[in-house]
């Protein structure tokens, strides 16, 4: 018997695949994987080969920070397991040339510095560097182009650094792993690790940080931070992965992956929904076979192991033939992008593969077990009353099974469970709008629908009779529609935002230690050179020593140059003070009040940067206490600012009351744009001030720029591959639902009604249903993007009125196209063939 | 429960009550026959008399509501689908006006399928004799929609047959054939019908076909008679 199940299943399949009635199913499933697996297996690859390149700015895919050098046993256990180590030592030291001394940020590298990413250097200072694989020889010490200007040295001198002299050889331009903040700190000189010791620098008392580079398989890697985690003191200990990267350049990275993840958990429904459609439709296909073998004495049993065995058959070539397409088109993408994104996407992931067989089988499974129960329950009393349905009603079982197939998948293939439930719930919120809709509709439809027969009367009367019957192709047209509005509205704020976060003409020159008395000259001798200013801040320097009278705790912290370039954990004792009368671009204060809202009897207040408060754990009403020379400052917080660090504008941890700083003589700060084609004449611009340091940022604005092409334009692929896949889901569709108009179109046509007739009806019927689908998805998506930017992707929620419009048009449009020449294709056949077809 | 099968078809008050919109709709009165093996029995009445419904419940494609049904011993009124289903497969074979085959099977495979269904041993081969007897042995390899009207019923008699079984039931047989095919499918289903001994239950809107039959009972309103005017429940219930 069961023999006979799996020969019949068998010969079932094979047929009906030989004869094209598998299709819609097959297609189902194969779009499901490929798309799937194309995309996330091109994401993977794209996020991979970012990864690698962002792993650049850390000069390693992980760093090791620590107060002290670290066992030598760890650095053999990590060359053990395959992974490449480095080594640089940083500290903070006073260099002297002559009679001129400066504070310098002194790094001493080993030769296997930096991992990742170029040391560039130059021949002479502010010249565009250009990379290096050397590091300074012994007695060598490279420096960077504003210690030139600082202490008026040249390519050849000799800098005195701690008890050592080394001969300034060439001019350091790029490390990678500078940080991207524009404070950066003193300028850097870069020496040969074996020589450090000698200096002296490194003694008792010295802050230095020991930083440790690895780079290697990332599961390696992973399983030497496990088993190097119990050994770390947190106080004396930092790891590091790119991952935890908050540079802007970090986030954006950030933000592309999960736009990746959401774009593939959004094929994943696609896919869902395509399947559901042809899993019902290929149900109701086979009543009459059904009927035929319980008439004929087959017993529940064995239809249930013809159908679930064929079910399995169409899922197992479909998951084969998906897993090629998928493969087929990433790689396609890869080729056509190759010229574009100069990353290598070749490195093979299992992942996808998984995923996409997983997401096949599961959505072949669950949404196939409500219309395969509904087959199985046909009775055989079909044979002879030919309308009779399924008997099984249970709709829930429906909308459970294929709730939990998406929220499964997508929670599985996350790990996001947050992600997946915004998807998830406005999925239901939209079947909900649409329930209620679709009664509506029927409504409507009863008075619309009235009068003498036309076209717009026989759409109406079949949107009446259908929309209860097969509410789910209006649900499924909308979920389309609304999950390709969300990929491509998501793609259009993202990309705008990275895009005006690096607008033409960021400033890419910072200058800081302006004096008072320079300020007037300065404005005219740059005017007069055609470039224009910024916005002075003014700057203090300050030592931060007290919260309510408590001393901060900084000895466990590296010194605070070193932590601001990096831009984040906490700050060291060294602040830079600023004060303004008003709010700074992209502030916002998220707690207490700005100045102009306090009483004027208030004590002098300062505004914190919310993490660093976190971090520090300053509250509204605190007292804060700083050191400015030697007079001290009281400031009670009055209130807390969200700062975007992603815009390269100058930012600051403590804004201050005015009046506060009052009595004390700041030096400015101020920022400029030079095209690169006038880079030359920077020594000339800055001739006249040699007291003010001057930063270039020019080199890094242009890497973060570069970065956010190159994922903006992947972006744009991942979003053509997911409307590709919507279109085909949409097409599918259409196809499916017109099989199911074909009897009624046989009897029009046989009753003799004009082909415009049918067309027109069609036409009006997936018009006003694309229409309907439509403007529920651009409600839908409102809701889902609002929930997205505000809860994944930490931007600003935004409203898109123009989709409210645009959706419902382009839905009309689009379904009712597809709906026409579907039509149109069943009007070419003959009356009597599509009489034939019915039976 | 099983009575010794002196009748191959023995019914007792059998009705049949639906529920409809306007409240409950008795669509067969008590009907009581008896069926001798090897009969052949036309009913006959008008479209929505019942008729229909009288041979779903015979053939335990349905339930009855009240009453008992003996097929060949077997009693369809206390069996459920699954024990009703065995009892098709095992002694009933079924023609439809509408032909009811599998689009996705050849005629050969459509004819397989009872036996295979059944357990029966070499299926192909029986189907192949089957086909034969039906003078299409050239046609095994076409699908239903590749053959006429006339070659689809004949692939649905062979189907009927290829199990023996000892009851067929025929509903409409030649209802949507022309004239000629309508002789030929006639022709074969009695011929076949003879030579294997099997009692044939034929509903059928035709005079001439019904007249054929050894027995014609009239279905009017949900009553049965005997065409002689003899109203069927002729015996009491034993």
């Amino acid at each position: 018997m069961n023999r006979m199940s799996a020969n019949l299943a068998w010969r079932l399949f094979r047929h009906e695949a030989k004869r094209g009635e598998l299709t819609i199913i097959l297609f189902a499933i194969m779009l499901s994987v490929a798309a799937v697996f194309s995309l996330s297996m091109f994401s993977e690859r794209l996020q991979s080969a970012l990864t690698a390149q962002t792993a650049a700015f850390i000069a390693a895919d992980r760093v090791l920070d620590a107060r002290h050098p670290v066992d030598d046993a760890w650095l053999r256990e990590a060359r053990q397991r395959g992974i490449n180590t480095a080594h640089q030592v940083y500290t903070r030291s006073m260099v002297f040339a002559g009679d001129n001394m400066q504070l310098v940020s002194l790094r001493a590298p080993d030769n296997a510095y930096p991992l990742k990413g170029q040391v560039k250097v130059a021949a002479q200072p502010f010249e565009p560097g250009v990379t290096t694989e050397a590091l300074p020889g012994p007695k060598e010490a490279w420096i960077e182009s504003r210690l030139f200007q600082l202490m008026g040295l040249s390519i050849g001198d000799v800098l005195e650094v701690g008890t050592q002299s080394f001969q300034v050889t060439k001019v350091l331009s790029e490390v990678p792993d500078a940080g991207f903040s524009l404070f950066g700190g003193d300028p850097k000189v870069m020496i040969p690790r074996a020589d450090l010791e000698a200096t002296g620098v490194i003694g008792p008392g010295a802050r230095v940080t020991y930083s440790y580079y690895f780079t290697g398989d990332s599961d390696d890697l992973d399983a030497y931070y496990e088993w190097l985690r119990p050994k770390l003191d947190r106080e004396i200990h930092r790891w590091m992965s790119v991952e935890d990267d908050d540079s802007p350049l970090g986030r954006s990275v950030g933000r592309a992956e999960q736009y990746f993840l959401l774009a593939s958990l959004l094929a994943i429904v696609l896919a869902a929904v395509s399947i559901a459609v042809a899993a019902q439709r290929y149900s109701q296909r086979h009543y009459d076979p059904v009927a035929i073998m319980k008439t004929l004495g087959a017993s529940r049993g064995m239809v249930q192991r013809v159908y679930l065995l064929q079910i399995t058959l169409i899922t197992a070539l479909g998951l084969l033939l998906g897993g090629l397409a998928g493969y087929l088109i990433q790689q396609g993408v890869i080729w056509a992008i190759a010229d574009s994104v100069p990353v290598d996407l070749s490195a093979w992931h299992w992942r996808p593969l998984w995923i996409a067989l997983f997401t096949g089988v599961i959505c072949a499974v669950l949404f196939s077990l409500y219309p395969l129960l509904k087959l199985f329950s046909i009775s055989p009393l079909r044979v002879l009353r030919r309308d009779m349905g399924a008997t099984v009603s249970a709709r829930f079982i429906q909308f459970l099974a294929a709730g939990s197939a998406i929220l499964i998948l997508m929670w599985a293939y996350s790990q996001n469970l947050r992600l997946s439930l915004i998807l998830f719930l406005s999925g239901i919120v939209l079947v909900a709008l649409l329930l209620l809709v679709t009664f509506g509709l029927i409504a409507v439809g009863r008075r619309l629908g009235q009068g003498k027969i036309g076209a717009w009367q026989l759409a109406w009367a079949r949107i009446k009779r259908r929309a209860m019957d097969n509410s789910v192709q209006l649900i499924s047209f909308s979920v389309t529609i609304m999950l390709l509005l969300v990929v491509l509205v998501m793609r259009n704020d993202m990309i705008q935002q990275w895009r005006d976060q690096l607008p033409q003409g960021t400033p890419n020159y910072f200058m800081i230690n302006i004096t008072d008395a320079q300020l007037p000259t300065l404005e005219q001798h740059f005017a007069a050179q055609n470039v224009s200013l910024d916005t002075f801040y003014p700057v203090v320097r300050a030592r931060f020593v007290a919260i309510n009278g408590e001393q901060v705790r900084t000895d466990v912290r590296k010194e605070g140059e070193e932590e601001n370039q990096r831009g984040r954990d906490g700050l060291g004792r060294e602040a830079n003070l600023t004060w303004s009368d008003t709010l700074q671009y992209e502030n916002r204060i998220t707690q207490g009040v700005w100045w102009s809202e306090r009483p004027d009897d208030a004590p002098s207040g300062v505004s914190v940067e919310a993490r660093a408060a976190e971090r520090m754990d300053i509250k509204l009403g605190d007292v804060l206490t700083f050191n400015v020379g030697s007079e001290v400052v009281d400031v009670t917080v009055s209130s807390i600012r969200e700062v975007n660090w992603q815009t390269m504008q100058p930012n600051f941890f403590f804004v201050l009351e005015p009046q506060a700083m009052a009595d004390f003589l700041p030096t400015y700060m101020t920022s400029f744009h030079l095209p690169s084609d006038r880079k030359p004449q920077i020594t000339e611009l800055m001739r006249p001030f040699g007291n003010v340091t001057l930063f270039d940022v020019d080199a890094r604005i242009n890497q973060l720029r570069n970065i956010v092409d190159q994922v903006s334009m992947a972006v744009e692929f991942i979003l053509v591959l997911v409307l590709a896949a919507g279109s085909l889901v949409l097409i599918a569709q259409v196809q499916a639902s017109m099989d199911e108009r074909q009897q009624e179109l046989a009897i029009l046509r046989t009753l003799g009604a004009k082909g415009g007739l049918i067309r027109g009806s069609v036409l009006v019927e997936f018009l006003i249903i694309g229409a309907v689908a439509g403007l529920m998805a651009a409600l839908a998506n409102e809701l889902t993007l609002y929930l997205l930017q505000t809860q994944i992707f930490q931007m600003a929620g935004s409203v898109h009125w123009q989709y409210w419009l645009v959706a419902p048009l382009v839905g009309a449009g689009v379904v009712g196209l597809l709906g026409a020449a579907g039509c149109w294709r069943l009007l070419t056949l003959n009356t009597s063939t599509l009489l034939r077809k019915m039976v | 429960m099983s009575q010794s099968p002196e009748y191959v078809i023995k019914t007792r008050d059998v009705t049949k009550v639906v529920d409809t919109t306007e409240g409950e709709l008795q669509i067969l009165q008590p009907i009581s026959i008896d069926v001798n093996p090897g009969e052949t029995v036309a009913i006959v009445g008008a479209s929505g008399s019942g008729k229909s419904t009288l041979l779903s419940l015979l053939a335990g494609l349905d339930e009855v509501s009240s009453g008992e049904i003996f097929l060949d011993g077997a009693p369809l009124h206390s069996l459920d689908e699954e024990g009703r289903a065995q009892v098709r497969g095992e002694k009933v074979g079924f023609i439809f006006q509408s032909f009811m085959l599998v689009q996705s099977l050849t005629a050969l495979e459509n004819i397989m399928l009872p036996a295979e269904i059944a357990g029966l041993e070499a299926p192909r081969e029986r189907a192949l004799e089957a086909l034969q007897q039906v003078g299409l042995e050239h046609r095994g390899g076409h699908y239903p929609n590749q053959l006429s009207g006339g070659e689809q019923q004949r692939v649905a008699i062979a189907r009927a047959f290829i199990t023996q079984p000892r009851i067929l039931f025929a509903d409409e047989p030649t209802g949507n054939l022309d004239a000629s095919n309508s002789d030929k499918v006639e022709k074969l289903l009695f011929d076949l019908n003879r030579e294997s001994d099997t009692t044939l239950i034929l509903v059928t809107h035709d005079p001439s076909l019904a007249q054929k039959c050894d027995r014609q009972l009239q279905m009017q309103a949900g009553v049965l008679t005997e065409i002689n005017g003899q109203k069927a429940p002729q015996r009491e219930a034993s």
